[in-house]
């Protein structure tokens, strides 16, 4: 079986095209710009705050289009004449991971810009954000491969987003209940301490935990993914 | 060359058989029928998607076996299923083109749209489109994949006239194109709309259907006055579908119902029209075991299963299928009688 570059941008470019006229999934894209236009009103803004927005595109943009881009195949009975054609399932999950991918990484540039967040290291930073990315689009395709439809999908995603997008201020409560300490290790929280050693001049070398962190994730999310689509397509 | 051949394939759920071993194959170049009911086909279809496993070889296209095929058996097979779905928010071009690449067609876009009559709505959103138009952008779909042998499930099931026509002639191209075409309907007449070739699947087996073109030319004038004599006696039912003779082995046959003056039969729950009266068919199904057991009904009599007794004068009889059909009172004391019950 080889991997094929042209079907895999089929793929993309359908889902492109699909996703611009789909108002319901297009309108979660706007939230996370709105958010940061908010909070870059206010003016000076501290990481924690920036990064709300970010850890918010992640896990809305990042988690929710992969999740429904997936479920509406399925909701539609299209997944069906797809797994009927010549492309093989991973080069369905890449076109439409692809899809993600750029989608969150434009989305955070754009808020990014709206807040005025200036990195000290952008290359550490946009390293951090695109493996994070990468554990929310395994998150996506797992949320996508249980549930059945897009409106199932939407609200499925929503403890993740709650959990990813302000789990990070568990931390502040560490002290009074210890159990929360474990927060400390979530991917978000992990990309917020990375990106504060940043700020404070750290380079690879001071932050390398925090990426190794963040690769077990995604390593965990596409076995639990793999899995999960075993299970799944048999039945 | 034969594309596609079932050998000795069988099913069976749990006590009940779905459908016992069959033969049955498939060569390029022709259209072949199947009758089943709704049931049958959603096994085989789910076999043929490779979903439910089968023996080594009981599916085979070009001898091969289906399970060795991988991948390139999706461009050998294309399968037209009921309720596959479509992009709702692109327009009929837009996922045409898709499907183009996803294939790596070499079929122009155009002259699929030309063959599916979708030219004035290449840039309508499929969402907009008909019941018979979304079927025709799944026909277009399956033409540009190209395969080799066609599947089509109720390919014409609630569409118009303009689209069976247009599936009329898709058929007929693929048959020049010498590519087989494999028609899975419960409806007879969707069957016999694209092809002659049709067998009926159920659980007694794979029957083929004898279908006779109804000769169109004039005949001689002399011919026609010359007495008929039948040099061998007939047994078989003629009965008439559309434009087309189907002839029933008279075992088939569940009952027989007159209704405003001409007679229908019902085989499994299908109903088919005769072209002779009740009466003549009394006098040609007699020996076979037919009973006249009331005014506007002939019973096939190894079919009824039980006999029910309403009141003292009314009576009916019930057949393996539950249908019910009425039995009047002088034939009951003629029924007894025959059952040896007097």
């Amino acid at each position: 079986m080889t991997f094929s570059l042209k079907r895999t941008l089929a793929i993309f470019q359908k889902d492109y095209k699909d996703v611009s006229k789909n108002m319901y999934v297009s309108f979660t894209v706007i939230v996370p710009l709105l958010m940061a236009f908010l909070y870059g009103m206010q003016g000076d803004m501290g990481v924690d705050m920036v990064y709300t927005v970010i850890n918010m595109s992640l896990s809305l943009v990042g988690a929710y289009i992969q999740c429904s881009l997936i479920a509406e195949e399925k909701e539609k009975n299209t997944l069906r004449g797809l797994m009927l054609s010549p492309a093989s399932t991973l080069e369905i999950l890449a076109g439409k991971s692809l899809l993600t991918f750029v989608t969150t990484i434009l989305v955070i540039v754009f808020s990014a810009m709206i807040i005025d967040y200036q990195p000290e290291n952008i290359v550490i930073v946009g390293v951090a954000i695109a493996l994070s990315t990468l554990f929310y689009i395994g998150l996506g395709t797992i949320l996508g491969l249980v549930t059945k439809s897009v409106m199932e999908a939407s609200v499925v995603i929503m403890p993740f987003f709650f959990l990813f997008t302000f789990g990070s201020y568990a931390t502040l409560l560490a002290e009074r209940f210890p159990v929360l300490k474990a927060a400390e290790y979530m991917p978000n929280t992990q990309l917020i301490e990375l990106a504060k050693e940043v700020q404070t001049g750290a380079g690879f070398g001071d932050i390398w935990s925090y990426l190794a962190v963040i690769c077990v994730w995604i390593a965990a999310v596409f076995i639990l993914s793999y899995v999960t689509f075993k299970k799944r397509m048999m039945d | 060359m034969t594309i596609l051949s079932f050998n000795n394939i069988e099913k069976h759920d749990g006590h009940t058989i779905v459908f016992p071993s069959f033969q049955l194959s498939i060569e390029s170049g022709e259209i072949v029928g199947l009758m089943t009911s709704i049931n049958v086909r959603t096994v085989l279809l789910e076999m043929l998607r490779r979903k439910i496993p089968v023996p080594d070889q009981a599916i085979a296209i070009d001898g091969k076996s289906i399970q060795q095929l991988g991948k390139s058996y999706h461009q050998r097979v294309g399968i037209l299923s009921i309720d596959d779905g479509l992009y709702e928010r692109l327009t009929v071009k837009e996922s045409l083109l898709f499907y183009h690449r996803l294939f790596d067609s070499k079929l122009p876009i155009d002259g699929i749209l030309q063959l599916t009559q979708l030219e004035a709505k290449r840039n309508v959103r499929i969402s907009k489109l008909t019941f018979s138009e979304k079927r025709r952008v799944h026909y277009a779909q399956l033409l540009l994949s190209d395969p080799d042998i066609y599947i089509l499930e109720e390919a014409d099931q609630n569409v118009d006239l303009e689209t069976k026509r247009v599936l009329m002639k898709v058929v007929q191209e693929l048959q020049k194109n010498n590519k087989a075409v494999f028609v899975l309907t419960s409806n007879m007449d969707s069957a016999l709309a694209v092809t002659n070739t049709i067998y009926r699947l159920d659980e007694h087996g794979l029957h083929k259907l004898d279908v006779m073109q109804q000769e169109m030319e004039p005949e001689d004038e002399a011919v026609e006055e010359e007495p008929i004599v039948q040099p061998v006696r007939f047994e078989k039912i003629p009965t008439k579908v559309n434009e087309k003779i189907i002839l029933f082995d008279p075992p088939e046959i569940d009952y027989i119902e007159s209704s405003e003056g001409s007679s229908q039969l019902y085989i499994k729950g299908d109903m088919y029209q005769s072209m002779f009266t009740l009466n003549e068919l009394e006098q040609r199904l007699l020996p076979y075991g037919f009973y006249r057991c009331h005014r506007s009904y002939i019973v096939n009599l190894q079919k009824v299963r039980e006999v029910i007794t309403w009141t003292r004068n009314s009576y009916s009889l019930v057949l393996h299928d539950q249908s019910s059909i009425p039995l009047s009172k002088t034939k009951m004391a003629e029924l007894k009688e025959m059952l040896g019950l007097k």
